[in-house]
């Protein structure tokens, strides 16, 4: 009977320790349970970086708009037994607007005396830039896929392109491209400089 | 009850304070939330930039991670890729860096630098991933975690590749080509040296 009065007297106290662990884990004192399992510090194996292509272009960036957008997948249902899944995270980044002057054509730049007309193809968003250092997870409930993960931050990417759009960053790209080439054409000695820049779609 | 098998009245009296304490603990178990606050957001903003982008490189890397303890192990391997883009900054271009003589015309540009670092979510890739019986498997943030230090190795690895020679290679190609078409016979483009001065 003594030894049953020390094992409940153990597993009371062992209990006793976890309830107070908790807790103190929950308002940010402690580490949480799950992390003391996952083990320690993450680190990656060395391995190379290997180029698979060099491409020469012609872009130019007028303009960047830098967004942070907090995403909720909201509760996503799964079949019975199984944890209801939720996914909610931060995410950091820009989107960087401008021209790819490769669809430049030879008579794009047409110069007469010191005058001269440069016809440059319209604005456009060209990269939307959330690296993973970018992604913030601010809540995670349930078993989440990588591929789902990955699919909730395309659609980040897709918002931070619509957000950047709303803020009218394609016409102020265009603005932006307009002074910086008729500043470069003046520093050139040109005294009529006339830039024509067809409307974004 | 055989007095012999009950419980000794000082362990009886010990196992009913840690009930209560159990139960209180439990209690606030209950009543503590979890920590939740939310980061205040930036706000969002547009800036002008000057940046001509003349060098792409498209890099790969394989991620991988074990967490070895002795209760089991984890193991986890992502293929990843990124797209990096150098050139100049066009904003550097002051009235002295332009010197025009009738026909001839001598361009300094400023020195290039990488622009634009983008690790898209379509292109990576989740290729392994196993836990033993008794970890947790890699949650979402451990996984942006690793994928974080890859970009940092990526970051690292591509700055002592010959991205900027490149970079400044096609800017003069591009700049002369513009330059010609201005009109001009005779045309010098050259980068600033380190440091700032042409």
């Amino acid at each position: 009977m003594k030894r049953l009065a020390a094992l409940l007297t153990a597993a009371a106290l062992l209990a006793a320790a976890l309830l107070l662990y908790n807790p103190l884990a929950k308002i940010g004192l402690l580490p949480p349970l799950k992390a003391l399992l996952r083990g320690g510090a993450a680190e990656i194996a060395e391995t190379p970086v290997i180029v698979q292509q060099v491409k020469n272009i012609a872009q130019m960036f007028t303009q960047t708009f830098y967004d942070e957008i907090v995403y909720d997948t909201g509760v996503m249902r799964t079949p019975v037994f199984s944890q209801n899944k939720r996914l909610i995270f931060i995410a950091k980044g820009e989107v960087i607007a401008g021209f790819d002057l490769s669809e430049l054509g030879e008579s794009a730049i047409m110069r007469r005396g010191r005058s001269i007309v440069v016809k440059l193809p319209p604005a456009r968003v060209l990269d939307v830039v959330i690296n993973p250092s970018g992604f913030e997870t601010f809540i995670e409930e349930g078993e989440i896929s990588f591929e789902e993960s990955k699919r909730f931050h395309e659609d980040a990417r897709r918002i931070f392109d619509e957000n950047a759009r709303r803020k009218g960053i394609l016409r102020n790209s265009a603005e932006q491209g307009r002074q910086m080439l008729e500043k470069f054409f003046r520093l050139l000695g040109f005294e009529t400089v006339d830039i024509i820049i067809p409307a974004s779609r | 009850m055989d007095p012999k098998n009950a419980l000794p009245p000082r362990a009886r009296k010990r196992l009913i304070v840690l009930a209560a304490v159990i139960l209180l603990l439990l209690a606030v178990n209950l009543a503590v939330p979890a920590r939740k606050v939310r980061p205040p957001l930036t706000a969002r903003t547009l800036k002008d930039l000057a940046e001509l982008a003349t060098v792409e490189y498209e890099v790969t890397k394989i991620v991988s991670h074990k967490d070895i303890a002795w209760y089991g192990d984890r193991k986890i391997l992502f293929e990843t890729a990124a797209e990096v883009k150098a050139g100049i900054d066009l904003n550097e271009l002051a009235d002295q860096d332009v010197r025009v003589e009738g026909d001839a015309v001598t361009v300094t540009l400023p020195r290039p630098r990488i622009l634009l670092f983008n690790m898209k979510p379509g292109s990576m890739r989740e290729i392994f991933n196993e836990s033993g019986i008794l970890r947790s498997d890699f949650s979402n943030q451990e996984k942006d975690a690793l994928l974080s230090l890859g970009e940092k190795d990526i970051r690292a690895k591509v700055a002592a590749m010959d991205v900027l020679d490149r970079a400044a290679r096609n800017a003069r190609i591009l700049v002369e080509s513009w330059l010609r078409r201005s009109g001009y016979s005779a045309v010098r483009v050259e980068f600033r040296a380190a440091g700032g001065a042409a």
